[in-house]
């Protein structure tokens, strides 16, 4: 599992390595555009479309952005775990009953004046992530259970558990599809500019700043990273690393929740099955990228968002199904790794 | 009487799609490569399956077609973990994605989008002369397709390769302890790869049977997460192919009992129903990571020159 961090780099190093990066992106992509070609399509169209959606209109932009967050905080639910060597593919769960949380405190406190009921409902989201990865993080320090499959079946559960609540609980019988009534007027984010950024975005962008430091100056940061680098050494200096990899998935979960509540207070205004998109895939994909950087990570989810807003639009003007930018993303993420492999095969040998 | 055996007959067909896959589970395990990428190896298993069937008629040749497909997932996940060494899980996950979507993608270019989804053929039973005609077992066992037969068949030659023949110990050395096996003269990397491809051609057979036993089409939906339950049956049955077999009549149970208790009218909201699957693994995996054994090496990749590697 240590061969997910990146080697130690110099400068030199760093250019190299920056160069076999920028070649392995653009290899998947020309994989990508013998696709869209064999499809009798036009990759030049289409790929004009991806990568340029976000940036030609403010629309765009924001749509970007507003993608960005629920990306980086599923990232970070990612590699807060993976730094002490533990996968949590839960994120789309934990967002999920983050979100359930928060919509609950939305539509029930829906009296209370904004100052307090938003960040009332960002915490529920909080506490509601912490507690699905903390279902795992459970079963995991006390009876030793996998936490990938724990985590990848309480998604399944989160799946239900949102149904019922938009069913059952809070249902809008008008939407036509599983989805509670909409949240307070005082419980929604509130915007800036023109077209409104919503206020979860500055939020995350002060979390990233948070967690890169955490990660890199903190004891508890430190103590994760020497987890995961080897647990048993660890442990022999004093670590407690069963308390510290549960402290992680909860993290973790934490973070997630939060991101689920940021879609129901900034986006949708309620919840709605299906929220939760395709959003544990790029994190997951964003997190393997960024090699459990946490500095890095904003970055690379930045760059994944740009490609996701463009996928639709690259579908409405080159009729290039959206899955091929799906793949595009998994084949970046194949030849990131391949190029580290190549790197140190021929750096060896020279 | 009739409703237990209604059911049970219902049982058996759904334990074959949970039985191909673990079963290639714990064929690339017992090499000691850890493949997590069967969630969306099932899924491709049931998207080419099933527009194999459908364009080139005939459901035998959707399971072959899906089995190349999935071998070919496979041969990559094992010359990336081998030759390269790359991290198992993160080539998994990233198989996962690709496979996840190569399988819309594929749909959606051979089929496209339709009002009406296009249908194949349901898997036709075979009585087995004679066996069929045993009151209770016979209807129950042997008035099923031929898929299922073969699962089961496959299952009994898998717990006779591993545990009777010193081939199967050999093979079994590799997963345990790859420096002794090697040092044995087993080759480590070709059995490796061997297994990790024929494993991934199973897991993907696994997905090709529910459209040609369930609905007759594709949906996106449809595997729901028994790519994973897959990963916890191997672990449940202590990576053996005899105990996997009963714990995927556990999870058939589940699902059949699920899928009618949706239908019934019951008091309970389904949703709750529909989480028993996920909630009773979670349940019996407590009990299954205290007793149950796994492969020593399993998830590590080997490395000759390594002094850590066995």
């Amino acid at each position: 599992m240590s061969e997910v961090a990146a080697p130690p780099s110099t400068t030199t190093a760093r250019v190299n390595r920056a160069a076999w990066y920028a070649g392995s992106v653009l290899a998947a992509f020309l994989v990508g555009g013998i696709v869209i070609v064999l499809l009798g399509l036009n990759p030049v169209v289409a790929f004009e479309s991806v990568i340029t959606t976000s940036f030609s209109t403010g629309f765009g932009f924001v749509e970007t952005l507003h993608k960005w967050v629920p990306i980086v905080l599923c990232a970070y639910a990612f590699t807060i775990p993976l730094a002490s060597g533990k996968f949590n593919i839960g994120a789309e769960g934990q967002l999920l009953v983050g979100a359930t949380a928060g919509v609950a405190l939305g539509i029930t406190g829906s009296d209370l004046p904004p100052l307090l009921l938003v960040p009332a409902v960002l915490i529920a989201g909080v506490l509601g992530g912490a507690v699905w990865s903390g279902i795992a993080a459970f079963l995991m320090v006390r009876f030793g259970v996998n936490e990938i499959l724990s985590t990848v079946l309480l998604n399944f559960v989160a799946f239900e558990l949102i149904d019922y609540v938009a069913s059952y609980v809070w249902p809008d019988r008008g939407a036509g599809h599983p989805a509670t009534i909409p949240v307070g007027e005082n419980a929604m984010l509130p915007g800036f500019g023109e077209p409104a950024v919503h206020a979860g975005v500055l939020i995350t962008l002060l979390l990233s700043v948070a967690i890169g430091l955490a990660m890199r100056s903190t004891a508890a940061g430190f103590e994760l990273r020497a987890t995961g680098a080897n647990p048993r050494a660890a442990s022999v200096h004093g670590i407690r690393t069963s308390r510290l990899t549960a402290g992680g998935m909860l993290v973790g979960g934490a973070v997630a929740g939060l991101g689920g509540a940021i879609e129901v207070a900034g986006v949708h205004g309620n919840m709605l099955e299906g929220m939760q998109s395709n959003f544990l895939i790029l994190g997951i994909i964003v997190g393997l990228m960024a090699r459990g950087n946490a500095v890095a990570v904003p970055f690379v989810a930045f760059g994944i968002a740009v490609l996701e807003v463009g996928a639709s639009a690259m579908q409405r003007s080159a009729q290039v199904p959206i899955e091929v930018v799906l793949i595009v993303e998994a084949l970046i993420l194949l030849f990131l790794m391949l190029s580290d492999v190549l790197r140190s095969k021929l750096g060896s040998r020279s | 009487m009739n409703e237990v055996v209604g059911f049970l007959a219902l049982v058996i067909p759904a334990m074959v799609p949970f039985v191909l896959a673990a079963q290639g589970t714990i064929l690339s395990g017992r090499a000691g490569v850890f493949n997590v990428s069967q969630e969306g190896v099932m899924v491709l298993g049931a998207s080419v399956g099933f527009l194999a069937s459908f364009t080139l008629g005939g459901n035998t040749i959707g399971l072959l077609v899906a089995a190349a497909a999935g071998g070919l997932v496979g041969l990559i996940l094992a010359l990336a973990t081998t030759a390269l060494r790359m991290d198992q899980f993160v080539v998994g996950l990233a198989l996962y994605f690709a496979t996840l979507g190569l399988a819309s993608l594929l749909y959606r270019v051979i089929v496209g989008v339709t009002l009406e989804p296009p249908l194949i053929e349901l898997l036709e039973t075979y009585p087995i002369p004679l066996l069929s005609d045993i009151p209770i077992v016979g209807e129950v066992l042997f008035d099923q397709d031929l898929v299922v037969y073969f699962a089961f068949a496959l299952s009994f030659g898998l717990w006779w390769f591993m545990y009777r023949t010193s081939a199967g110990l050999r093979f079994r050395s590799v997963g345990e302890n790859p420096k002794a096996a090697d040092s044995l003269g087993v080759n480590v990397f070709r059995t490796r790869v061997w297994a990790t491809v024929a494993g991934s051609a199973l897991v993907a057979m696994g997905g090709a049977y529910l459209p040609m036993v369930y609905t007759g089409t594709f949906t996106e939906g449809m595997v729901a997460g028994r790519g994973w339950l897959v990963i916890a049956l191997a672990f449940l049955g202590g990576w053996r192919p005899h105990y996997v077999v009963a714990g995927a009549a556990f999870f058939a149970g589940m699902d059949v009992l699920a899928l009618r208790a949706q239908v019934a009218d019951i008091a309970i909201p389904h949703q709750f129903v529909m989480m028993l699957p996920y909630v009773a693994t979670l349940i019996v995996m407590i009990f299954a990571f205290r007793w149950a054994r796994q492969p020593g090496f399993l998830g590590n990749n080997y490395d000759r020159e390594s002094r850590l590697s066995g």
